[in-house]
């Protein structure tokens, strides 16, 4: 009898190969692996799914704009006039411009724009997918021949992929804009001169690294939503966790991107 | 693709290429702002200290953005050669023997490099030159001379600590004076008179403008001495004069005090007849001799005249005599009678 439970136990144990959080953990991660490999297989073979992908461009760049233009220049003005006190204790107001120009092109121009689009359009992606996977719209492409993978998730990531840049750079110069109203209304600072201290305090190395961060951030955002939409489950309950774990999980990989690129520019930059 | 299909993609370009203009423009700006876009020539210059210079920092000349730090290398022993990107505008005005200095724009600010432009002969700079680098003002002997005259500055205070106690304390010259009342009453009776002094002057003052003005009035005396160069010439030519005069007299004086001395002198007859005593006596003695004589000489005349031989002709001679005496006693009466 007892041997016999032995037996159970051990054939318990051999069902998972560490431990059963472990397992889970890293067949998450071999199934998130899978999932962006299939994107790079994927993105450079036709059939291109050309009107999904204007649709999502509109989508995600579009009819994101008004929002983030909104947003982009109540941060502008709101750093500018909360720098403010800093720089006048040291009576140098003057580097207001150049203080605004490298934190919003270095640091809060893509990372503003990847925060609202993983809200708005992370939860966006994730909620359409995971209601997809749920109600079996997925599956019945999967049988219909078409590749739900291409139709759905590379249409989108690549939209995420192009227009998190572009908004990036909305969100950049409506933010420069919102400091200069700050500025001009305070130090009677010209359009001229607060350009001219902006373009001087950055180089190019900052417009190429603002440029690669909107990119990767754009990915992550189409990615994360995608693959909690794609792997959604356990109802309309899992609907919404796919919504907010897309959220969630695209927030975090966003600073920590964010962090490691910081580290490689400031590596390229002392070079 | 149907209409709104059609709209949908228009938009989304119009978007990207907006976005797209956004991002070349920011580059154009960028690259112009920091000389991307120019022909450049490159100038090197050897420091032995470039205080955190870094690649990408501004040059500067004459107070204008020139180029940039293209490169900054260690070279030698111990020494950086920096590179700079120059714009080929500028090189004109940069000569072979021109200076680089490491600066600060700000105080707290990046540093740069200023190029001070060298001396017309010798010649414009050429791409590849080297110039001469003055080495930067070290933080560290800023902070030296910092404390030393921080030192010098305790010593001020701790000196004028003591002067002030003094003073407070009413000691020496300037202490009396704050706290002395009598001293402050003889310092209020000098201002008192300093102040009667300046109402005397301001009189004399005005009495001197009063008549300064009166010289000025044409037809009086002192105007006419002042304008009437006839009265001047006149004035001029006593003067003359009156320095001839002045010489003639010079001149008798000296006769004088000449004729003087020959007088003192006993060489002449005058100074003899003053000075010597032997020839007064001897005059003396004559004198007495000569009024012996001339007694006797009026005894032997009175003589003569009682003499019969010359008693006639005295006898006339008073007669004539007479005779003219009633004449003249006649003469005023018949004036009075024809009147």
């Amino acid at each position: 009898m007892d041997q016999s439970n032995r037996e159970k136990t051990n054939v318990r144990r051999r069902k998972s190969f560490l431990t059963k959080r472990l397992d889970r953990f890293f067949l998450e991660l071999y199934h998130i692996y899978a999932f962006v490999s299939r994107f790079f297989r994927e993105v450079f073979f036709p059939p291109y799914e050309w009107r999904e992908i204007i649709k999502q461009c509109y989508e995600v760049g579009v009819k994101s704009l008004p929002l983030i233009s909104i947003t982009a220049f109540i941060i502008g003005i709101v750093f500018t006039n909360q720098s403010r006190p800093s720089l006048a204790e040291f009576g140098a107001t003057s580097w207001l411009p150049a203080l605004i120009s490298v934190a919003i092109v270095r640091a809060m121009g893509p990372l503003v724009t990847a925060i609202i689009a993983s809200g708005k359009i992370g939860s966006s992606i994730g909620a359409e997918l995971g209601s997809m996977r749920v109600t079996e719209q997925i599956d019945a492409m999967e049988v219909s021949a078409t590749n739900p993978y291409k139709f759905l998730v590379v249409s989108r990531v690549l939209a995420t992929t192009l227009m998190i840049p572009a908004l990036t750079m909305y969100t950049t110069l409506v933010a420069l804009l919102g400091g200069y109203l700050n500025v001009h209304q305070n130090e009677l600072t010209t359009l001229i001169t607060f350009f001219t201290q902006v373009f001087d305090a950055i180089t190019f190395l900052d417009i190429i690294a603002s440029t690669v961060k909107s990119v990767l951030f754009g990915f992550t955002i189409g990615m994360v939503g995608c693959y909690k939409g794609y792997h959604s489950s356990k109802g309309t309950e899992g609907v919404g966790k796919a919504a907010n774990s897309s959220v969630v999980t695209a927030m975090f990989l966003i600073f920590i991107e964010e962090l490691l690129i910081m580290q490689v520019i400031n590596a390229i930059r002392i070079m | 693709m149907n209409t709104a299909d059609n709209k949908r993609s228009i938009i989304v370009g119009i978007f990207v290429l907006l976005a797209l203009v956004i991002l070349i423009a920011a580059i154009f700006t960028l690259g112009g702002n920091q000389k991307r876009f120019i022909s450049t020539i490159q100038v090197r210059a050897l420091f032995d200290d470039v205080a955190g210079l870094k690649t990408g920092n501004n040059v500067w000349f004459s107070g204008v953005k020139i180029g940039t730090i293209k490169s900054i290398s260690l070279h030698g022993d111990s020494q950086v050669e920096v590179t700079m990107n120059i714009e080929e505008s500028a090189q004109e005005y940069i000569r072979k023997d021109a200076i680089a200095r490491i600066s600060s724009e700000s105080f707290i600010g990046n540093k740069n490099i200023i190029i001070e432009s060298g001396t017309q002969q010798a010649g414009i700079i050429q791409d590849g030159d080297r110039i001469t680098a003055v080495n930067p003002l070290n933080t560290d002997d800023l902070m030296e001379t910092l404390q030393q005259n921080n030192k010098n500055l305790v010593a001020i205070t701790g000196d004028f600590k003591q002067l002030s106690s003094k003073l407070v304390n009413g000691e020496g010259t300037v202490g009396a004076m704050l706290t002395d009342t009598a001293m402050a009453d003889n310092f209020r009776t000098i201002v008192a008179n300093l102040q009667r002094v300046t109402q005397n002057t301001m009189r004399a003052s005005n009495d001197l403008n009063r008549f300064t003005s009166q010289l000025n009035n044409p037809g009086s005396l002192a105007n006419e001495l002042i304008t009437d160069t006839t009265v001047f010439n006149q004035l001029q030519s006593s003067m003359a004069q009156l320095k001839e005069a002045s010489t003639s007299a010079a001149a008798l004086t000296q006769n004088l005090q000449q004729a003087t001395s020959n007088i003192n002198s006993q060489n002449s007859a005058m100074g003899v007849l003053l000075n010597d005593k032997e020839f007064a006596r001897n005059l003396q003695s004559t004198m007495q001799n000569l009024e012996t004589s001339t007694e006797k000489f009026d005894q032997n005349m009175e003589a003569l005249q009682n003499n019969f031989l010359l008693r006639g002709f005295f006898r006339k001679q008073a007669k004539e005599q007479e005779k003219l005496k009633q004449q003249q006693q006649s003469q005023p009466q018949d004036t009075t009678v024809t009147n």
